[in-house]
């Protein structure tokens, strides 16, 4: 099982992804920490680190000054969804792009060096 | 196997979900793009005017300096005219990149290419009236090197600079909805932008209105309500008399169908969207009648007092032009400041190099519509019914002017539609059912406006900042009212209006085949409805008939242009005080006071009495007359009776028109104006009120209106509840609703009750879809030079994440004015009252 400093490190280059990485953020992210933590944890190291990130770069725009809340509510409501359904999926969406692309990397790889 | 089951599984879902956020899929948009802390919508929130930022414009002359008041206003600071409207576009840019992108592709016809399918109908009609090209043409004209193009240039130059120092995740919150970026601005998307204006404040035909009501209630009835002057005359240009003057002449009760109308009507089938548009559509849906009862409702208001008839010997100006609600504003307001050029504030449309309503050291003007008819059509005939190549004229088969194919593109490029649109001498010919119909129109024919702007800056007298505009200024036609620190106060409805030959009347579609039946002139500017310092004291404008016929029959509009009640309403308050001040024109402008209904009621409650009289009275009616006579009959936010007024008036109109809704069909296929309502309430048994339907009863007018008050109590009742539980109160009921540009709900501003309706000089087209009114009001005290007080409905921002967005709108819906800073240098605005700085370089 990947310990607490590989989340830590995942957990930073998810930050670094997703902040200056685009819409490709959270994959790029993803296939780095697949190539990192190779077969079974990958996929829960991936979606952790992305989602928990999210949240940090999220916690950062309502420091400066975004009120959250009632923004992710006026977004909703062009969708006809609650205000946390935006926040959750804002969450979620690069948890599943990370953390899956992370378990689909790490799973092959953990295969073709299953000495690791 | 297990493991590789699940490797290949979650690599699915991470693609799916990366391919879903970066790209999108069907209806949803890319969701990362949206979603993302770092380059989502989230960026936009944080995105709002930094106190200090420089940035350079590429063409620049010199440096300007920017300073945003504490109202966002801009205030431009430049050392030569281009740099300053450099400058503009930047700013502009800066709050409102996606506005000025939507509004040129709606005049340009290109919507599609933003939005898809859905905006195709919108831009089917837009190109077939010829709008694309008309501003090509413009363009194609104008001197490379001369004022107007530098302006254009200059205008682009300001945008593109914004525009290009943007990166994705700070692009407009639309674009990143539609996965798009913003495009390149080229000087001939203000042309585009123009032309736009020019549909929504001169697109009126009323030739389709006509003939079909002759297809269905004979010649003489259907021109007695579509083709005369108002039955009330209350002129922009005043009339020698101190009061309205009324010509409620009997009307014609409806007849035999006209033949020849009814066979046209038929040949012309349900084609007629390609030139009169979507809203006449015989099978338009409720929805679209609804948008075309909003689109009668354009309107404005203006007003103008002499030193004289103030309280401070003052000159007074105010204005409020009522346009579509949206968000954000159709306006913006900023203040240039040249050194030896020109020091002008007030509102410009995003997307204009230029000022449309404001003021100088010297002046300040505003501006109604003036509703006149400058648009007329023609039956062609041509050489092959499918696919013409040639026309006739005068006996000869001529070859067409111009045909353009027109290729309709969706978001991707792909193409989704193709078009031909041929043009003769006269402008755009279309098919229409089995006929080919040509068109033309002022607003295609226009251009040098801008310039006319420019010119008039450097005016220094009321007149002669009419005179200079009317020398450029062609469409669409304007009712502009100006004032100065001198003391004068003048008005001219300008633009070119056109001489027709025979009857002069521009009502029907005339026959094409010969150049007897084309326009043979424009109106002489001597020959516009205009005044200077008027006897009265004072003038006034809000759409009503320009010219009393009774002083000048030269053909201008129809009834049906036209609106009579706040013309009445605004001349009463005028002329009821004769020392007038800013304040209380600042207060008339939310005067919740009806003439309309002031004129209605009482028949309402006459009919209701008589019909009780007769032993024939109901519960429903019986509560209704009772809500009514106790309504003051003043449109505030609290009264509970103005919606009853307002169906009762509704289910009026549907009873008594019922001539007007073929056999067969749901809707009627043209709604005379509200004034000859008038003309028919002093004629109780006006064959009019009887109904068709009920072949065995005639109905009266007492009939008719208490039948309709009651059936509109019932609908009420049914809609909002018993009012005695839930009063149905107005500001409730039919509130203001500013929407999103894109119809985006999350982005519109809450339900806003204000005072005032239909009819009432802060009108509302009341019902839950309001979304018109009052776009901007300014009330001007000409001291040494204009005090203005102003504000829109919005704010000057057009994110919706700004704190900028909406602060506007408490203070409009109160009725309240900002005042408005004018400094003439950078150092007379004190640091208090600036939010922001931007130096713009080279």
């Amino acid at each position: 099982m990947p310990s607490g400093a590989v989340f830590i490190v995942a957990l930073l280059v998810q930050v670094a992804a997703q902040a200056f990485g685009g819409v490709w953020g959270a994959a790029i992210g993803g296939v780095v920490i697949g190539l990192a933590v190779r077969g079974k944890g990958a996929f829960r190291v991936g979606f952790f680190a992305a989602i928990v990130a999210a949240a940090l770069l999220l916690g950062a725009t309502a420091m400066r000054g975004v009120p959250v809340w009632h923004w992710a509510g006026l977004i909703a409501t062009n969708f006809t969804l609650p205000a946390w359904a935006i926040v959750v999926m804002t969450l979620l969406l690069p948890a599943l792009q990370s953390g899956g692309i992370a378990g689909g990397v790490g799973g092959l790889i953990a295969r073709a060096s299953p000495k690791r | 196997m297990a493991r590789i089951a699940f490797a290949v599984t979650s690599l699915a879902i991470g693609l799916g979900a990366t391919w879903i956020g970066a790209r999108g899929a069907g209806p949803l948009p890319p969701l990362s793009a949206v979603l993302s802390p770092a380059v989502g919508l989230w960026v936009n929130a944080m995105d709002d005017l930094p106190q200090e930022a420089i940035d350079r414009i590429p063409a620049l002359g010199g440096q300007v300096d920017v300073r945003y008041d504490r109202r966002s206003v801009p205030h431009i600071f430049a050392t030569n005219e281009l740099d300053a409207i450099r400058a503009l576009g930047y700013v502009v840019a800066r709050d409102r990149l996606f506005q000025i992108e939507l509004q040129a592709r709606a005049g340009e016809g290109t919507l599609t290419e933003l939005v898809g399918n859905v905006a195709l109908p919108a831009d089917q009609e837009t190109r077939r009236l010829g709008m694309p090209r008309s501003a090509e043409r413009t363009l194609a004209s104008l001197d490379s090197t001369g004022e107007t193009m530098q302006f254009l240039r200059a205008y682009a130059d300001g945008i593109n600079a914004y525009r290009t120092s943007l990166s994705p995740a700070r692009y407009p919150v639309e674009y990143k909805l539609l996965n798009k970026a913003p495009r390149a601005w080229l000087p001939v998307h203000s042309l585009h932008l123009f032309n736009r204006m020019g549909y929504t404040l001169a697109h009126a035909p009323v030739e389709l209105d006509l003939l079909r009501a002759r297809a269905l209630v004979g010649d003489s009835a259907a021109r007695a309500i579509f083709d005369t002057d108002s039955p009330v005359q209350e002129p922009i240009q005043p009339a020698p008399r101190n009061m309205p003057r009324e010509a409620l002449t009997a009307l014609p009760a409806p007849g035999a169908p006209d033949a020849a109308a009814a066979k046209l009507v038929t040949a012309l089938g349900n084609g007629t969207r390609a030139l009169f548009g979507w809203s006449r559509e015989p099978g338009a849906t409720s929805d679209e009648r609804t948008a075309l009862a909003q689109e009668r409702a354009f309107a404005s208001n203006n007003w103008a007092v002499s030193p004289s008839r103030s309280a401070s010997g003052k000159a007074l100006l105010a204005g409020d032009p009522h346009l579509e609600l949206t968000l954000p504003s159709i306006w913006y307001e900023v203040h240039m400041v040249v050194p030896g050029a020109f020091d002008v504030g007030g509102v410009t449309i995003p997307g204009l190099p230029g000022v449309v309503i404001g003021y100088t050291r010297a002046l300040a003007w505003s501006f109604t519509n003036t509703g006149a008819d400058v648009m007329d059509f023609w039956r062609e005939t041509v050489d092959d019914a499918k696919h013409p190549t040639r026309y006739q004229l005068d006996g000869e088969d001529i070859a067409f002017a111009d045909t353009r194919v027109e290729t309709y593109r969706g978001p991707r490029g792909d193409v989704i539609a193709v078009d031909t649109v041929y043009y003769t001498h006269r402008g755009p010919m279309q098919r229409v059912g089995t006929e080919w119909l040509s068109m033309r129109w002022t607003v295609l024919e226009a251009g040098t406006e801008l310039m006319g702007f420019r010119a008039a800056l450097h005016a220094q007298t009321a007149t002669a900042f009419l005179d200079t505009i009317a020398a450029y200024y062609q469409a669409p036609a304007q009712n502009m009212i100006v004032g100065d620190t001198s003391g004068t106060i003048a008005i001219r409805s300008t633009g070119r209006f056109p001489i027709r030959a025979d009857s002069g009347r521009g009502t029907e579609i005339r026959e094409g085949n010969t150049r007897r039946n084309d326009w043979i002139g424009f109106r002489s500017v001597d020959r516009y409805p205009q005044s200077v310092n008027p006897a009265q004291g004072y003038l006034a404008s809000a759409n009503q008939e320009p010219i009393d016929p009774q002083y000048d029959p030269l053909y201008l509009g129809v009834d049906g242009h036209y609106e009579i009640w706040r013309a009445l309403q605004i001349n009463r308050l005028l002329r009821a005080d004769s020392s007038m001040t800013a304040d209380k024109m600042r207060r008339f402008h939310t005067n919740p006071g009806s003439v309309r209904a002031d004129l209605l009621v009482p028949a309402f409650l006459h009919a209701a009495e008589a019909r009780r009289a007769r032993g024939d009275g109901t519960p429903s009616l019986e509560a209704a007359e009772t809500l009514l006579s106790q309504w003051d009959r003043r449109y505030t936010r609290d009264n509970t009776a103005s919606r009853l007024f307002e169906t009762a008036l509704s289910s009026t109109t549907a009873l008594l028109y019922d001539e007007l809704t073929p056999a067969g069909a749901q809707q009627r296929v043209a709604t005379p104006s509200e004034s000859r309502l008038l003309q028919l309430i002093a004629d109780s048994g006006n064959g009019w009120w009887d109904d068709q339907r009920t072949p065995n009863a005639r109905e009266d007018r007492d009939r008719v209106l208490s039948t309709a008050l009651a059936t509109a109590y019932d609908s009420l009742v049914t809609q909002y509840g018993d009012p005695a539980k839930t009063p149905w109160v107005w500001g409730t009921v039919s509130p203001a609703r500013p929407t999103h540009l894109l119809k985006l709900e999350g982005f519109a501003a809450p339900p806003t009750p204000i005072d005032g309706g239909r009819g009432t000089l802060n009108p509302s087209v009341a019902s839950r879809r309001a979304n018109f009114g009052a776009s901007w009001r300014m009330v001007v005290e000409f001291g040494t030079e204009p005090v203005i007080r102003a504000t829109y409905p919005g704010g000057q921002s057009g994110n919706p994440a700004s704190p900028r967005y909406l602060d506007r709108l408490p203070m409009w819906a109160s009725g309240a004015l900002d005042s408005v800073r004018t400094p003439r240098t950078l150092a007379d605005l004190p640091a208090s009252d600036v939010r922001a700085a931007l130096t713009l370089t080279r």
